[in-house]
């Protein structure tokens, strides 16, 4: 089972990071925690940007703790994929959540 | 003992009863899958005839072929019976026919549940059929919105039929689903290491994760939406502090993994299929699974770019746009592997090769307009029009009919042992392609012209005409191709001459077995030292039918099996099945009884059905077991193993983990409806906040947390071969504690029908009453099996199981009355 949870754990902490991000994204603008600013920066920027740091940072961990022997799979097959989803984890919590460093963040169309 | 001895032996053990009533008593997995697949395809029939009333209706403009009302049933019904009662059941049917054999294994790890789960698709599939024969049929279309849904713009009986109809065949849903996950894992050839698993193994494993974590949302919403139904209490209404869009999330949580649930197992097929017919091996194996993985986990970050014109911020879109656009890169590693294998190889034109090139080429447009709606201006331009109706035909019927009806003629001479000797099926095959992309590239381009999805009728003047009526005639192509392959079909099972073993030349293990395969697949089990077992020893099929792998002395009436280690497919336990029994379908029929209950507000039946149920859940359980210990098995080959009953980890120990992940979905899914609507829906903070009590909060939690920690003495207490009666009273007393706690809280909720937080307080408290009430059930059970010797040091798996329940319990009673608790706290 150790063995699939290492190919599963990185999707999953992306998953998470990713609803998380969304829920704090919901509870935000729900708040109008964006009128809020200390010295012209947005506090719910500044949230929104620490969040998604601490992401990154999980999946880089994960890829570093999957490289190390301690953690390696029973397999070379099973570490190879596991190494691969490890990378999914990291495009993944990049290329979907770098909206937060881009885009408004409570403003709706029109 | 001669080959044929030995399978005479086998058979009497294995064999379901002759005749009909072999149907109702089989748990045999040859029967059952066959049984899905006949009955997944009849409802494909019905689905497919109402898609040729839809398509009669609008090929011309002003037509009175149905009025507005039948039309709105039909594409509802259209939509639901392909989605819920052919697409998903025909994977359950296929994997559960094909892995036992596929992984060299005689039977799946639960196969009661089996037949229980496929009594309660065709017993709730039924309710769905019954209300379209009585025109009472669900109209709301097939994702039912409210408030379009809810009591006060849909009054009648019709929207329930799909709320509990549905719930009802998702129950057979999530026990496929937990079968197939705890067979994948555990029921295997020795042997047979997770990369040596056949590539639709992996497929079906991630599907059957998907549809543990996919389905509880729906299920959710299903239970919330029939209880404001039924009893008014607002979850979905604004003007009560609930919010129509908390169904659209729960619905789409759902609703954008379940593409993927239907799309892998098809994504399965194609890739056992295309090594065969290239007389290769699959490329990139390790990258298909990566892929099939990556495509499982970014699938349920997708759900809300079916919601981009519901005014959601613009962060909010970018996500999910950005999420949607991503989930093309594993899909495209997947096409490219299979052209790679294409490539390598030396492809022959079989008639599911000719399939899997429809798919190709249908599939890759369908993803491609997939990707031009994840674009947000574009899909703000073709929402809820026929642009967005042709587009997921093109995903859903080339990425799962096409791949389907390649594997249908694939495994055709596995199931019937017999040959192809007509034509047919190729000439079927370019009329379903032809009639399909002349339907629904017509959809694509009268929808980019502005005709909307669902409308029953349209102007003249809209010069929409003259491609409806392309699309139209072209459906009818379509429709005349696949009855030409029902015919094909028919006409192989009943007429066709016998074929020989492996017609193919494929290297996966079911070809391994006689074709039809016997009731038992293996005489023998074989040890398997490479994914293509059946390439890497031609004669292994004599091999295993002389007895030459494990298992292979029959005992008296013992159907036996083994499990394997999860990584390295070394062999662990032995495990003995139950024989034939009718058990499954009256345990199915009494929960379609609690389901009649509530459909037709027959509310005294409900705790008498619930009650029947549970006793006969007791039945179920109490037979298994025994009261002395068999000690170490002979396996064959060396091999000496103990049964799964004395073992820690048993098979339900393990089936125990993934219902319970499928559970957890399901609380989560209600903890964030209620984060939902506190942050999100308008009418909020509610008039009155639940009274906060630290004496409530600190005694159930307490109870809870003592519940748990007493299961875990007893089991240490049994392995020290001494009675674990004292912790087991003790534990059941604090659940009896947290049982009272919740009914306190329960009686001291506000009206629930008076607002959405009181409405959704009461459902979590209601749902952790349930569950305390349920371990307590448990653990009488296994007092009652102590006290009648079923346990010991070694006979410990039982209270293994009651402990995940109770640890499980401490978990949501400790979320449950923090939830309840915290905002009159903070207020």
């Amino acid at each position: 089972m150790r063995d699939i949870l290492r190919l599963l754990l990185p999707p999953l902490v992306w998953l998470a990071s990713f609803s998380a991000i969304y829920g704090l994204h919901g509870v935000g603008c729900a708040l109008r925690w964006p009128e809020i600013s200390h010295q012209e920066v947005s506090l719910f920027r500044f949230a929104l940007l620490s969040a998604w740091f601490a992401a990154i940072l999980m999946q880089v961990a994960l890829l570093f703790a999957l490289h190390r022997d301690r953690f390696k799979a029973g397999s070379a097959f099973m570490q190879w994929t596991s190494l691969a989803t490890g990378w999914v984890g990291l495009v993944a919590v990049l290329w979907t959540l770098y909206p937060v460093a881009v885009i408004t963040a409570c403003g709706a169309y029109g | 003992m001669t080959a044929l001895r030995r399978h005479r032996k086998l058979t009497a053990i294995w064999a379901s009863e002759p005749g009909w009533k072999g149907w109702t008593s089989s748990v045999n997995h040859s029967d059952l899958g066959r049984m899905f697949l006949v009955t997944a395809f009849f409802f494909f029939l019905v689905g497919g005839i109402l898609a040729m009333l839809i398509r009669a209706q609008l090929a011309t403009p002003h037509s009175a072929f149905v009025d507005a009302g039948a039309f709105a049933q039909f594409f509802t019904m259209h939509g639901t019976i392909m989605m819920f009662l052919f697409a998903i059941p025909t994977f359950e049917g296929l994997a559960i026919y094909l892995l036992p054999k596929m992984l060299g294994t005689r039977d799946l790890a639960f196969p009661r549940l089996t037949a229980y789960g496929y009594w309660c698709y065709a017993f709730g599939g039924s309710m769905l059929l019954i209300a379209l024969v009585l025109g009472i049929a669900p109209d709301g279309g097939w994702f039912m919105y409210p408030p379009l849904t809810g009591p006060l713009h849909s009054p009648g009986i019709n929207t329930d039929f799909w709320l509990i109809g549905i719930t009802f065949v998702e129950i057979s849903a999530i026990c496929a689903a937990v079968e197939l996950t705890v067979s994948i894992l555990k029921y295997r050839a020795p042997g047979m290491s997770l990369d040596k698993m056949p590539i639709f193994a992996w497929y079906a494993l991630v599907t059957a994760l998907m549809i543990l974590t996919g389905f509880p949302p729906l299920i959710l919403g299903s239970v919330l939406l029939e209880v404001e139904r039924a009893f008014g209490w607002p979850f979905f209404q604004a003007d009560l502090g609930g919010d129509s869009l908390l169904w659209q999330h729960l619905f789409w949580l759902f609703g954008h993994p379940e593409v993927y649930i239907i799309f892998l197992p098809a994504a399965g097929v194609i890739s056992t299929i295309i090594p065969v017919m290239a007389r290769t091996t699959l490329l990139g194996y390790g990258w298909i699974v990566a892929s099939a993985v990556a495509l499982a986990f970014l699938s349920f970050g997708l759900w809300v770019h079916h919601m981009f014109t519901t005014g959601i911020p613009l962060m909010g879109l970018a996500f999910f746009s950005a999420a949607s656009t991503l989930v093309a890169v594993p899909t495209g590693v997947q096409v490219f592997a299979w052209i790679g294998t294409l490539w390598k190889g030396r492809p022959e034109l079989h008639l599911p090769m000719l399939h899997i090139l429809g798919f190709f080429f249908t599939f890759v447009i369908g993803g491609l307009t997939g990707v031009m709606v994840a674009v947000v201006p574009f899909d703000w331009q073709t929402h809820d029009t026929a642009f967005i109706t042709a587009h997921l035909h093109y995903v859903l019927f080339g990425g799962f009919v096409f791949p389907i009806l390649a594997g249908i003629y694939y495994w055709l001479p596995l199931f019937t042992g017999r040959k192809r000797f007509f034509r047919l099926g190729e000439m079927a095959f370019g009329l379903i392609f032809v009639g399909f992309h002349g339907t629904f590239l017509a959809m694509h381009w009268v929808g980019l012209m502005g005709q909307r999805r669902r409308i029953e009728t349209y102007d003249a003047e809209t010069g929409w005409g003259v491609i409806n009526l392309i699309s139209s005639i072209s459906s009818f192509v379509m429709a005349i191709g696949l009855a030409m392959v029902l015919v094909d079909v028919l006409i192989h099972a009943f007429v066709a001459v016998r074929g020989g073993r492996n017609p193919w030349k494929a290297g996966t293990l079911e070809w391994a077995s006689m074709s039809p395969p016997p009731a038992y697949n293996f005489a023998s089990l074989p040890h398997v030292v490479s994914r293509d077992p059946f390439h890497a020893d031609p004669g292994l099929p004599n091999r295993l039918a002389k007895g030459e792998g494990y298992l292979g002395g029959p005992k008296a009436n013992r159907r036996e099996t083994l499990t394997v280690d999860i990584a390295t497919g070394r062999p662990d336990f032995m495990v003995i099945y139950p024989g034939n029994t009718r058990l499954p379908i009256v345990m199915a029929a009494v929960t379609g009884l609690f389901f009649l209950s509530i459909l037709l507000k027959l509310f005294w039946l409900t705790p008498l059905a619930l009650a029947g149920v549970a006793a006969l859940a007791l039945v179920w359980v109490w037979r298994l077991g025994a009261q002395v210990d068999a000690g170490p098995q002979d396996a064959g080959r060396g091999a000496i193993l103990p049964l799964a009953g004395e073992t820690t980890k048993s098979p339900g120990w393990w089936g125990s983990v993934f219902l319970l992940a499928a559970n957890g979905t399901f609380f989560g899914s209600l903890l964030f409806g209620y984060a939902f609507l506190w942050t999100v829906a308008p009418g909020w903070p509610p008039a009155e906040w639940l009274t906060p009590s630290l004496a409530e909060l600190g005694i159930g939690i307490a109870a809870a947390l003592s519940a748990a920690l007493a299961m875990r003495f007893a089991i240490r207490s049994n392995c020290r071969s001494a009675r674990p009666m004292t912790a087991l009273v003790a534990a059941f007393g604090a659940t009896v504690i947290a049982i009272l706690t919740f009914a306190m809280l329960l009686s001291r909720v506000p009206p629930p029908d008076g607002h959405a937080y009181a409405a959704t307080l009461c459902v979590l408290c209601a749902y952790a009453l349930a569950h305390a009430l349920l371990v307590s059930l448990m653990l009488s059970f296994v007092i009652a099996r102590v006290l009648r010797g079923y346990t010991s040091a070694a006979r410990a798996a039982e209270l293994h199981i009651v402990s995940l329940w109770t640890d499980y319990l401490a978990v949501i009673t400790i979320l449950s009355l923090l939830a309840a608790h915290l905002p009159g706290m903070l207020a």
